[in-house]
């Protein structure tokens, strides 16, 4: 799974970069919570859109199957990357345990 | 560099269009072209934004609309920046008229989508997201503001009636607008009843899909000579982008873009935001206007949202915000918003906005952004 793409950093412009490994753990900077979907996630409607500071560095996106109401999720929330059973980056709340299987 | 002027500015209805797109464009294109003065041969170059114009099967869109207006030997091409494409469109046509290369030239931005269903327009919305990165992970068009939202609503806690002051704002004045999709007034109880899209924001809070068309005609000071309108000097047309995806963003609050477009804006017009009469601002979602009052310079950060509550915002405050309804109740036909900002001004200049004058109009700012701030134009225009 892969965060982002550039040949150059867009903060500095600088292109003399590597690849590196991302922590899988981290907590919620911004999220929303769905009712109208994409149309690649037409039967997972309500579901959360989570911006995610990795712990360590980095931010990235991804989707939260489990987050169905916005009473669910706050900022803060400590969340982890579960593999997905879609193409996108999805994410669980840390509290919710290992995903079955 | 030449003074340019806008000259002329039209728009159709916003809301559902019978007629094709590229038939409503012409149409608008010959109604600024007349209003103007000038005649169709005048016009040196023709810049078409028509995002979603391959969904009516169509593309090279320019040369149609140039046959139509008997001028098929004047060039044209087509500009592309997202919901900020026609305002792109008259930052081509300033440099070519202000550089010389033209004495006159035609911005006409249209689109219609009310052929699709509200699923694919949703879909053909997101394309201007980054698919691999946003799309892919869950976000909308409206997912993307409300998780803006929510970042600044962590900083700047807001009770969801300030969202809800934006909105019944920009339908009392769309309600006075013969352009406007929703010429109707809504209360606090109907947006606060509407359902939630993307948390915090509810329907009330999305602009709606739109067909419509504007176009608007630059021409240089010295080719117009004795103008029949009042012209609009076009005192700054300045562009910027940033980082398209919000999670590589050094912060989350507003949009970089805008702040960028907005400096260099001032810069050149030698202008200050307090020297600003009133503003059209890309107000896709209610959260979008607050972002760009602040991200513009005319309020402190975290300030804005009261701004809307206090009715400073409104036409007879102190700031006059989106007079036409913007894009939250006039329509946002994409292609056509950047265009129809500047036929608002045009027409407040011009003593046409009958019922929704705003008081003071020797200066005004249009704001027109591309998706969620990869784009941006700020335009600033002033009397003679």
């Amino acid at each position: 799974m892969t965060a982002t793409w550039a040949l150059a950093c867009p903060r500095c412009g600088r292109a003399d970069l590597e690849e590196t490994a991302l922590s899988e753990r981290g907590a919620v900077a911004a999220f929303t919570v769905l009712s109208v979907p994409g149309d690649e996630f037409l039967n997972d409607a309500p579901y959360a859109y989570v911006v995610v500071e990795l712990d360590g560095g980095g931010r990235v996106t991804g989707w939260m199957p489990s987050v169905r109401s916005e009473r669910d999720i706050a900022i803060g929330a400590r969340v982890r990357f579960v593999p997905g059973y879609k193409p996108g980056v999805q994410f669980a709340k840390e509290s919710e345990g290992a995903p079955p299987g | 560099m030449r003074e340019a002027w806008v000259v002329g500015a039209a728009s159709n209805r916003f809301g559902k269009m019978p007629e094709t797109g590229r038939e409503a464009a012409t149409r608008v294109s010959l109604e600024a072209i007349r209003q103007s003065g000038l005649e169709p041969k005048d016009i040196g170059y023709t810049f078409v934004s028509n995002c979603f114009g391959l969904t009516e099967k169509q593309g090279h869109v320019g040369p149609l609309i140039n046959g139509g207006l008997g001028i098929p030997d004047v060039p044209s091409c087509t500009i592309e920046s997202a919901c900020s494409s026609s305002s792109a469109g008259l930052h081509e046509a300033f440099v070519h008229v202000a550089g010389g290369f033209t004495d006159a030239a035609l911005v006409v931005g249209v689109e219609k989508l009310s052929h699709l269903d509200t699923l694919s327009a949703t879909s053909y919305f997101a394309e201007a997201a980054d698919y691999a990165f946003e799309t892919k992970n869950g976000a909308t068009f409206p997912g993307l503001y409300a998780t803006l939202a929510s970042a600044y609503q962590a900083r700047f806690p807001m009770k969801p009636e300030v969202l809800g002051s934006v909105a019944i704002k920009n339908h009392a004045n769309a309600a006075r607008n013969p352009h406007a999709q929703f010429q109707k007034e809504i209360t606090m109880e109907t947006y606060l009843n509407s359902p939630m899209i993307a948390s915090p924001l509810r329907l009330f809070d999305c602009c709606p899909f739109s067909d419509g068309a504007a176009a608007v005609v630059v021409a240089a000071k010295e080719f117009v000579k004795k103008p029949v309108t009042e012209p609009l000097v076009i005192r700054a047309s300045a562009r910027a982008g940033s980082i398209t995806e919000m999670q590589d963003r050094p912060d989350l609050l507003g949009l970089p873009a805008t702040r960028t477009a907005a400096a260099k804006a001032f810069r050149q017009a030698g202008l200050a935001p307090g020297q600003i009469d009133f503003l059209e601002v890309h107000d896709c979602f209610t959260i979008a206007e607050i972002l760009a009052i602040e991200d513009l310079g005319f309020r402190p950060r975290g300030t804005a949202g009261q701004s809307e509550v206090d009715g400073e915002t409104a036409r007879d405050g102190k700031l006059p915000v989106n007079p036409s309804g913007g894009l939250k109740a006039k329509g946002h036909p994409v292609s056509a918003t950047g265009a129809s900002q500047v036929v608002e001004i045009f027409e407040q200049f011009n003593g046409l906005a009958k019922g929704r004058e705003v008081a003071r109009t020797e200066t005004a700012l249009a704001h027109n952004v591309g998706a969620t701030g990869g784009s941006c134009s700020v335009h600033i225009f002033s009397r003679r």
